[in-house]
């Protein structure tokens, strides 16, 4: 059996942020969190290597980080969606959610044969 | 961009990430102690899973700037670091940059101005001059390009080549709103002058058609926009208001856009008449609708899609019908059949006109071109310079680069290195030098011909200049990177890091190539300014051919303040008086024509003498006062000056007498006595020889140093016209006498204005303008240039006695004599001079022809200024060779040999 944990994709690591700052706005911390609760046993993030990816999509104009208040009363870099980045995130899915259909249907066909 | 925005505020963005990576691990470590990890435990739990904090930074730093712009930004850090410890080295190499890109940026300055700026109007390259190519048969005045009126009006009917064809004119008018009357420039033009230029107004409106109809129907005005806000102050109530012009009253129905000046680029216009009042702005001048009255410069604009070919193959077949039209119309000279056929045989030319039409660059074309040459030749030298510079720092940089190869960094990467360090000094050098542009700009306006209206130029930087001067800032470090970058990438690694001395000979046959070529183009430049030196001294030599000392000038013109002629000359007459009986008048003369301001009154003429001929070419003309010889210092070397037997009686017209000089006496009489032979202007069958030669007179200039001409002499007071210039020997100097001479002509009327008051000394310092120009600039830039190379000379052959210095000791341990040292490095020296000098010599040959023109007396080849600069230089070079030759004589055998 091979490792419960493989690494991510680069642009399956940029849709997953994504995906996770357009419910609300988070910090680098909170990201890392909701990653490893969501997909604890699956995929696995060297946490440090979440920053690299934010701040390229905030060159991008994707995202857009400020200094505000976390839970713990000290500043923390929050990420919010920005326009452009929320229409990204929709393409994004699409082509998944076409590529993962398009796998399936290959998958299944062979599972016929 | 956003890369460049990051490298501004990258502290900024350093503190945040830090800030952000301390956030997540202290809220990791605190959580897993919150789930009872012990607290050390917890901190390396945490550390491991984030991963190589250095790494991740490095990482987000590449985000941020982009590898390469990061690399980039250290380089210029680490040349910047460099540059600091070396100030002596950076400094040599900043000035080299800075006088190069300096000078060439000033000079382009002018050259953009003055030659290549379009006019600021509605698509200049659409637009054309139309000029007659042939025999117009037909009086004029006015120089280059000169046409009738009714011509361009028949042009511009041609709407199916042209949107418009236009003319206008140069006048001096004495113009006056309300105060006194100063000499203006004014502009005569047609009424669709400014609608076909597309020029609009600041205020009120330009002209139209309508204002251009009727001859002095239309007193009307446009003033320049740089008139309204000197004299008027930007009154915005001008409109309607008069303004006089030669005491006529014209109303001012507009200002034109503040951006246009007219479109001569040297004169600039405070007012625009309509041609239609040209009487009034011409005094005596009626001859508007002459067809055979050519004065006035024709522009037009082709209509879309019309190429300047197709126009001008368009507009012959209607031109030659016209010449047929012309020639059978009354009023037509009656002429020989030669002019006529001539005239019959004329064509029309267009040529591109984006600029518009000016004197002040036919003038300065060739002038500016030479000097923007030798500016780039400077700069040239400015680049080797650095070159050699960077080289010699190269061979102590050897052991570092050696070691940085060592480490693995790539070729790629150094050259970059070196690359960085080039463009940090040539832009260095380039924003010192458009810092110091506009003074030397400033310097340079005050050589062009005197005359040019004093706002035509600026010295200001323009988005054009910047542009340029970084456009050369950037060439120039390329080019000066050149050699050492090249240099770098042939180095092996091994030798660098295998010798001891760190220092490569590599590197000096390339050093001694870059001496080579500075001494080449140095040559080149020195015996150019040799030439313009001697040219300037042979004209100031030769002088004008009279006496200039003591002597001061300045012209009234009474016409222009409204005086009939007949008044006007007893106006002359009245101060003519005045200035005789002051005492601080030696003896006064006037002149209806000024001297030395390269324009002149001429016509052809006929002489009949044994049989009839035509001049073969234009004479000069002038009327003057019978003391103007005596005053002038100007002999008459037969025959008599004029006097009272020269006063027609009443009822005649037209001049009885006139006295030519040697120049016209030795043309067309040969060795005939000149005495009693009759002449007349114009050279027509209708041309009647009625003046009698009196007298001949030695030959002087006329319009300008250079030139010797026929001149043919009328007494002043016979002849038409009523405009003088003054010509005042004074006792005592000139400047004390100035404020007498004003007050004597502000007696006779005190709103007469005086023109070109100055003294002669420095009308011929002005005349000879250009050449002081040509000659200066050249002198000083090759003097830099010839330091520049005894630097580079001096730099290489230190070097060399250095690095031999191991080799020089053994020949003295064994015996040679210190002499030999010394021939050792001369003989080095020699070599690069003598096969600088072999390349240099064909290059002045070749690039002689290019300034011929702008010689005087002496050859572009002559001899002896190439003999002599080639002596100056070869012995400069040496010179700068002895010192480090004297050093490897004082060589110490011992300390040389326990160096190994």
């Amino acid at each position: 059996m091979p490792s419960s944990k493989f690494p991510i994709p680069q642009g399956t690591l940029d849709m997953l942020i994504m995906q996770i700052v357009s419910l609300e706005p988070a910090h680098g911390y909170g990201i890392a969190q909701r990653l490893d609760q969501i997909s604890r046993s699956v995929v696995q993030a060297n946490q440090g290597s979440l920053y690299p990816a934010l701040h390229r999509l905030e060159l991008k104009g994707w995202l857009r980080g400020e200094w505000k208040q976390s839970e713990t009363g000290r500043e923390a870099r929050f990420y919010s969606l920005t326009a452009s980045g929320r229409r990204q995130l929709v393409a994004e899915k699409h082509s998944w959610a076409r590529l993962a259909s398009a796998v399936q249907l290959i998958f299944s066909e062979g599972a016929e044969s | 961009m956003r890369q460049l925005a990051n490298w501004l505020r990258r502290k900024r963005l350093e503190n945040g990430l830090d800030r952000e990576l301390r956030y997540h691990l202290d809220r990791r470590i605190s959580d897993l102690e919150g789930s009872g990890v012990p607290s050390r435990e917890a901190r390396r739990q945490a550390m491991l899973e984030f991963g190589g904090i250095g790494q991740i930074q490095e990482e987000v730093r590449d985000i941020w700037l982009t590898r390469w712009l990061r690399d980039f930004a250290y380089d210029l850090r680490f040349s910047l670091r460099s540059f600091l410890r070396t100030p002596s080295f950076t400094i040599t190499a900043v000035i080299s940059l800075m006088l190069g890109i300096g000078a060439t940026t000033a000079i382009y300055s002018l050259v953009d101005q003055v030659l290549l700026h379009g006019l600021p109007v509605r698509q200049p390259q659409r637009l054309v001059l139309i000029d007659w190519q042939g025999d117009q048969v037909a009086k004029g005045f006015g120089s280059w390009n000169l046409m009738s009126y009714p011509i361009c009006r028949d042009l511009d009917e041609r709407k199916d080549l042209f949107e418009g064809v236009f003319c206008r004119a140069l006048t001096t008018v004495n113009l006056s709103t309300g105060g006194d009357y100063r000499p203006a420039t004014a502009e005569i033009v047609s009424g669709n002058y400014f609608s076909v230029l597309g020029v609009g107004a600041s205020i009120g409106r330009v002209f139209a058609i309508d204002d251009d109809g009727v001859p002095d129907a239309n007193p009307v005005a446009v003033l320049s926009y740089d008139y309204w806000q000197m004299e008027l102050g930007g009154a915005p109530d001008v409109l309607g208001r008069k303004v006089l012009v030669n005491r006529h009253p014209l109303t001012i129905i507009g200002v034109a856009a503040s951006t246009f000046k007219g479109i001569d680029v040297g004169e600039v216009p405070s007012v625009w008449i309509p041609a239609s009042m040209s009487g009034q702005a011409i005094p005596g001048f009626k001859d508007l609708l002459d067809r055979r009255t050519r004065w006035m410069q024709v522009l037009g604009r082709l209509n879309q899609g019309v190429t300047l070919e197709r126009a001008e193959i368009g507009l012959q077949p209607w031109f030659r019908a016209m010449l047929q039209e012309d020639v059978r119309r009354a009023g037509f000279p009656v002429t020989t059949p030669e002019r006529r056929w001539d005239f019959l045989n004329s064509s029309i030319v267009l040529t591109a006109a984006p600029q518009g039409h000016s004197a002040l660059r036919r003038r300065l074309l060739e002038p500016l071109w030479v000097v923007f040459a030798v500016t780039a030749v400077l700069l040239g030298l400015a680049c080797l310079n650095v070159s050699g510079l960077f080289l010699a720092r190269g061979s102590t940089r050897d052991r570092e680069i050696g070691t940085r190869l060592a480490l693995g960094a790539s070729r790629g990467r150094l050259g970059r290195q070196l690359l960085a360090d080039s463009l940090l000094i040539a832009l260095t050098g380039g924003f010192l030098g458009i810092a110091t542009a506009p003074i030397a700009v400033r310097a340079l306006i005050a050589f062009l011909p005197a005359g040019t209206a004093p706002t035509a130029l600026h010295a200001g930087v323009d988005f054009r200049l910047l542009l340029f001067a970084f456009v050369v800032s950037v060439a120039a470090g390329l080019l000066s990177g050149l050699a050492p970058a090249w240099q770098a990438g042939r180095r092996s690694l091994m030798s660098s890091l295998r010798e001891r001395s760190g220092t490569a000979f590599g590197g000096v046959r390339l050093r001694k190539a870059i001496v080579t070529a500075q001494i080449a183009l140095t040559l080149t430049l020195a015996v150019g300014a040799a030439l313009f030196l001697r040219t300037l001294h042979a004209l100031m030599a030769k002088g004008p051919g009279f006496t200039t000392s003591s002597l001061i000038s300045f012209g009234i013109d009474p016409l222009r303040s409204g005086y009939p002629t007949e008044e006007g000359n007893r106006l002359i007459r009245r101060v003519d008086e005045a200035i005789r009986e002051s005492p601080i008048t030696q003896t006064s003369a006037i002149a209806r024509f000024p001297l030395l301001t390269g324009g002149s009154w001429n016509n052809q003429m006929t002489v009949l003498a044994d049989k009839r001929v035509s001049t073969d070419r234009d004479v000069n003309l002038n009327a003057v006062t019978p003391d103007f010889f005596q005053t002038m210092g100007i002999r008459i070397i037969a025959g008599r000056n004029f006097d009272e037997r020269d006063v027609r009686a009443p009822g005649e017209s037209g001049w009885r007498s006139a006295i030519v000089n040697e120049a016209f006496a030795k043309r067309y009489l040969g060795d005939r006595n000149p005495l009693g032979v009759l002449v007349c202007q114009g050279s027509g069958p209708d041309a009647k020889p009625n003046i009698e030669i009196v007298g001949v007179m030695s030959n002087f200039s006329y319009r300008g140093l250079r030139e010797e001409s026929e001149q043919v002499y009328f007494p002043f007071f016979e002849g038409e016209g009523a405009g003088g210039t003054f010509y005042v020997k004074v006792r005592g100097t000139p400047q004390s006498s100035l404020a007498s001479l004003r007050a004597i002509v502000h007696g006779a009327d005190p709103s007469l204005p005086m023109t070109d008051f100055r003294t002669v000394d420095e009308q011929v310092d002005r005349s000879l303008n250009t050449e002081h120009l040509l000659a200066t600039l050249s002198g000083t830039f090759s003097t830099l240039a010839l330091l520049l190379s005894l630097v580079g000379l001096y730099g290489v052959m230190s070097f060399v006695v250095t690095q031999r210095a191991h080799e020089i000791g053994i020949r003295l341990a064994l015996g040679a004599m210190p002499w030999s040292a010394v021939w050792l490095v001369l003989r080095d020296a020699s070599a690069m001079i003598l096969s600088g000098m072999g390349i240099g010599l064909p290059l002045v040959w070749a690039l002689g022809r290019f300034v011929q023109s702008q010689l005087y007396d002496v050859k572009p080849s002559d001899p002896a200024v190439i003999a002599i600069t080639v002596l100056v230089l070869s012995s400069a070079g040496l010179g700068a060779a002895l010192i480090p030759a004297h050093r490897a004589s004082r060589v110490n055998p011992t300390d040389a040999l326990r160096a190994e």
